[in-house]
């Protein structure tokens, strides 16, 4: 532990404390080299498994494949509607996490400020919400009857709550000073102009947060998806997923390939994005 | 309501009106239906449109919790909700707690390392639940070769209870850890740097440091990850279902009530629509995650105050 | 007057946002994705309107394939008809078929052989799912149709009929009792085809000397291990329906003589028939590790012929009834259930093109081909399964008798292990004695009929 807020110092560097530091580096690209190896481990397994052809995997599953066999790749591609489900899915997150992320500022500021009567128990009722059991049933009878089943925008509807986000952000935005809201005011600004101008980019590393996981959370829905949707057309990667499992059932060199093509553009995404969220995170950071 | 700094008069309703469509949509999507839910569970519904519902007073409770056999085997599942939820919270709050700190400093090539441990994240609990059955595959699966050197067999997975169990908890921690070490990055990074420079002039070593420094400013991150393994981790059901299915001896309440919910009780898919009990084993779920999230809350909640002020 | 602007325009952009939303998503429309809706309506002047006709079936994948082809020659039949159908998990089906019943959004469904329904003699049991469905108008009466006359009077009357109406045709029989053997290992290694739960033993026994592994099953799933051992329960218990009885009332008990026999075999079938590491292998994909040549025999389901012979066309394979007691003649019965079969929604706006569906599905030649698809036991009278399977379990279908699975339904409060699992013994649970197993099953389903006393 030592090593580690030690090596935090802004200013690595200075003489006096490099000799442990040098050691502290060391020990801390061991444990994280372990941790990788935990971390890719299982994902290595998953590619390999990929080039394989059944009757290989059956009689080694380790081994590695004696051919590169692309067969799988090209069949999984070919099965599923890939391309739409994408897109599919791309509108679901990208809207339903833009709206949540909006409706969930709107509704954390004023309770945490005490802008709203009655904060204290809508703060409660957020918090209770996290221990909500899940009411699949019930759901679905309250779409149905508002007319949103087998449609994208119930769909949506169905992602735009997250307690746990409003609570976070409750939390965060405490740590801003209130002073900030009488300088604002007392310059003329208006309370929607100051939450979208000032406090969205003040409160972004949190934002970032309650984005990254309501939108991992959407991307990956398995169930909502096939119980709503069941319109080809409005099939998500997920639901697309099972059609490619019905076909294949437990073949698990084409269910991995297939997985693979699947995950491939999230990891992409999530790379390029990687930095934003990250940068995001700091850059947005409340000093003093 | 003092302190409201934008106006008086109408402007007043401002946050009133902002707050409305997100308010609604927690009503309307989550409220409404968590609340039919418990309605649900005072009666037979089956669910399905058209079908006679009756109203039957306590009785799935009663069923739940003190009929037979049966409600013991629930009552072990509660046990093992707990053991589930204390494993993966402590062990994957404090892993996440270090490799926050691990890949916050400046190292070469730490945001490859922050990457890795955040890609199972993204993958989503199918995904982790074929790779890992790849991985624990005992048929000469990666891991069964390496234990097969040293002349150890095991099932993994299909194993026993709790062996399997085990594993879940390996998985979930393996899945979710990304989210953890996220969080504390967020939270070591609002820490002024200023305030590490002053510690080390005054001569603090790197555990003072943490403990003086590091912890105290963490609190706002460290109550969010605690609440939300644990919360998670009691309702946990998604992984238990693509690892193990319905086994005796592994199910957690999560995993049960989903079980019931969608008639996967015994692997055959001919069973009854029981929606009504199935309300009731998710209204106790709530409580039990209520009776533990809510003080914890309270209390987190105190601490940071004392700390933060 | 800004400050009130700035709240217009804030709940403007809220707005806007969840339009912008919706109308992106909104826009593919969800008409003719198919590819096989190519019939210029000029072309089908009198084939009436255009109609989509839904259909549901759940993941099997030989089924899945001859669906795609029958649907596609339904469709050039039929122009103005397009088929929709969507494959769900079989784990989901149950839940699927709830929901689109309910929003009425499905027109014909693959559903399991009506089974497990309440007895006289059951206190306290919930009317299965089909019946439910059934009560409250969901499910379509099919008795006055044609085409009903095309399957078994029988097959109709016992897995399709509720109240002397018919709300199901069954397309067939699956027998689980049943083990595949390997000839050429069978051959190799000397060993003769058991017919006694003895020669079993030996058969195993032998094959473990010349390092080859016994039996090999689906165990990830949990349910193949006990569908292999069926043929053990079938062996004591030849009437499932009297044994799920005798249960019920008392007279038959799980830790009774000749139970106890039942639980000390399916200790050895698990502990030392049972290749090690059964339980990481998917129920789908068995056939595969059976056909890989690296076992001799694998337990299970006729449906698994096709899916053998898929994986490794040159393979060499038998099916015979588990042998599992010590006399050759109480082996020669197969268990198995009704697989399945359609139904048609109760409210479907499509009737007359649902109707046509299962007509033409229904036509012999049609269903022929669909049973040397999946593999099914025929419930048409004049189709045989020609294909391996059904050449192979051709001697034994006078024998076919209803599983106990298909009966049982287990009274509330029972505990989980109230069921005759061979997944109880190590490795794949915690048990190792034969008398512990067998009190733990009776004491837990005993728990349950006292409960409801």
């Amino acid at each position: 532990m030592s090593t580690i807020a030690t090596s935090k110092a802004p200013d690595v560097s200075s003489r006096p404390t490099s000799r442990r530091i040098s050691w502290g580096r060391i020990g801390a690209y061991a444990l994280l080299l372990v941790f990788a190896v935990i971390y890719i481990g299982p994902l290595l397994m998953l590619v390999i498994t990929s080039f394989k052809t059944l009757p290989e995997f059956m009689k080694s599953a380790t081994a590695l494949p004696t051919t590169i066999n692309v067969r799988n790749f090209v069949e999984a591609w070919n099965k599923a509607n890939f391309l739409r489900y994408m897109t599919n899915t791309l509108i679901y997150t990208v809207s339903a996490t833009a709206i949540y992320v909006v409706t969930a500022v709107l509704v954390a500021f004023p309770i945490s400020r005490g802008y709203v009567k009655g904060a204290g128990i809508l703060l409660t009722l957020y918090v209770i919400a996290l221990f909500l059991p899940v009411a699949l049933i019930p759901q679905f009878q309250l779409m149905l009857s508002l007319g949103l089943y087998n449609n994208p925008i119930g769909y949506i509807m169905l992602f735009l709550v997250n307690p746990i986000g409003v609570v976070i952000l409750v939390n965060y935005i405490k740590t801003l000073p209130l002073e900030l809201d009488e300088a604002a005011a007392m310059d003329g600004c208006g309370y929607f102009r100051f939450v979208i101008s000032i406090i969205f980019p003040l409160i972004s590393p949190a934002i970032a947060t309650i984005a990254v996981l309501h939108a991992i959370g959407i991307w990956n829905e398995l169930i909502l998806p096939t119980i709503y949707l069941t319109s080809k057309d409005y099939y998500p990667i997920t639901r697309g997923m099972i059609v490619f499992q019905g076909v294949y059932g437990s073949n698990w060199p084409t269910l991995a390939a297939a997985v693979l093509i699947m995950t491939l553009p999230m990891l992409v995404l999530f790379l390029v994005l990687q930095r934003y969220i990250v940068s995001g995170l700091t850059s947005g950071a409340v000093k003093g | 309501m003092t302190n409201y700094h934008f106006g008086r008069g109408r402007a007043r309703l401002a946050p009133y009106l902002l707050l409305l469509p997100g308010f609604l949509f927690y009503v309307i999507i989550m409220l409404g239906p968590s609340v039919a839910t418990s309605v649900y569970s005072f009666t037979d519904a089956s669910g399905i449109k058209g079908a006679a519902v009756h109203w039957v007073g306590l009785q799935n409770y009663r069923e739940f919790l003190f009929m037979g056999q049966a409600s013991l085997d629930n009552y072990a599942a509660l046990v093992r909700t707990l053991i589930f939820c204390f494993c993966v919270t402590t062990i994957q709050f404090t892993l996440g707690l270090v490799l926050a700190l691990l890949v916050n400093q400046r190292l070469r090539g730490v945001n490859i390392f922050r990457t890795i441990f955040f890609m199972p994240v993204i993958l989503g609990a199918v995904i982790q639940g074929l790779i890992w059955s790849l991985f624990l595959y005992p048929l000469g699966g990666p891991l069964a070769s390496l234990l097969g050197m040293f002349g150890i067999h095991s099932e993994f997975l299909g194993g026993q209870p709790a062996e399997a169990m085990a594993w879940v908890i390996v998985v979930q921690i393996w899945a979710n850890l990304g989210t953890t070490m996220m969080i504390f990055i967020a939270g070591l990074q609002t820490i002024p740097g200023e305030l590490y420079e002053v510690v080390r002039i005054d001569g603090a070593n790197g555990w003072q440091t943490f403990k003086n420094v590091t912890w105290p400013l963490l609190t706002s991150s460290v109550n969010t990850n605690l609440l939300l393994n644990i919360i998670g981790s009691l309702q946990a059901w998604q992984l238990f279902l693509v690892l193990l299915g319905y086994r005796n001896g592994t199910q957690v309440l999560g995993y049960l009530i989903f079980a019931q919910g969608f008639g996967q009780t015994s692997g055959s898919v001919t069973s009854a629509f029981r929606q009504g009990y199935a309300a009731s084993a998710s209204i106790v779920l709530f409580f039990l995650v209520l009776i533990i999230g809510l003080p914890t809350q309270y209390l987190l909640r105190r601490r940071e105050e004392r700390i933060l002020g | 007057m800004y400050k009130r602007s700035s709240v217009f325009i804030g709940v403007m952009v809220v707005l806007a946002l969840l339009l912008a939303a919706c109308g992106g998503s909104a826009a593919p429309a969800p008409s003719s994705s198919g590819g096989a809706t190519a019939a210029p309506a000029a072309q089908a002047p009198a084939a009436g309107e255009k109609v989509t006709l839904k259909v549901l079936i759940h993941q099997n994948p030989p089924m899945v394939d001859f669906m795609n082809k029958f649907n596609e020659q339904f469709q050039a039949k039929y122009p103005n008809i397009t088929v929709d159908m969507s494959v769900v998990n079989a784990n989901d089906l149950s839940t699927v078929t709830q929901t689109r019943l309910t929003a009425n959004d499905v027109d014909v469904i693959d559903m399991f052989g009506f089974s497990n329904a309440a007895q006289p003699y059951m206190k306290n049991v919930t009317a299965p799912n089909w019946q439910t469905l059934i009560d409250a108008g969901l499910l379509m009466d099919l008795s006055d149709q044609p085409f009903i006359k095309n399957y078994d009077a029988s097959a109709i009357k016992d897995a399709g009929t509720y109240n002397g109406k018919v709300y199901q045709i069954n397309l067939g029989r699956v027998s689980y009792s049943g083990v595949y053997y390997n000839k050429d290992l069978f051959e190799k290694n000397n060993v003769k085809v058991p017919t006694t739960w003895s020669e079993l033993v030996a058969a195993c026994e032998t094959f473990k000397k010349a390092n080859i592994a016994c039996m090999t099953a689906g165990g990830k799933d949990g349910w193949p291990i006990f569908v292999g051992a069926y043929g053990l329960l079938g062996a004591v218990y030849p009437d499932q329906a009297k044994l799920v009885e005798g249960l019920w009332t008392g007279g038959t008990k799980w830790n009774d003589a000749k139970s106890l026999d039942m639980w000390k075999k399916m200790k050895a079938y698990a502990q030392d028939m049972m290749e090690a590491g059964a339980s990481g292998i998917a129920g789908d994909a068995a056939p595969g590790r059976f056909a890989s040549g690296a076992v001799a025999m694998f337990p299970g389901g006729t449906w698994y012929g096709a899916a053998i012979d898929s994986a490794q066309p040159s393979f060499k394979w038998g099916y015979i009834p588990f042998p599992g007691g010590d006399n050759a003649d109480d082996n020669k019965y197969l268990f198995g259930k009704y697989d399945q079969g359609w139904v048609v929604a109760g409210k479907t706006a499509n009737k007359d093109a649902a109707m046509k569906y299962l007509t033409e599905f229904s036509e012999p030649a049609n269903y022929q081909a669909f049973a040397n698809a999946v593999g099914f036991i025929p419930t048409q009278p004049g189709a045989k399964l020609s294909t391996a399977i059904g050449q192979e379990v051709a001697p034994y279908l006078a024998n076919f008798r209803v599983g106990y699975e298909q009966y049982w339904v287990a009274p509330k409060g029972a505990g989980q292990y109230a069921n005759p699992y061979a997944s109880y013994y190590k490795p794949f649970g915690t048990y190792d004695d034969a008398q512990t197993v067998a009190d733990k099953v009776q004491a837990d389903l005993q728990s349950g009929l006292d409960a409801n006393k």
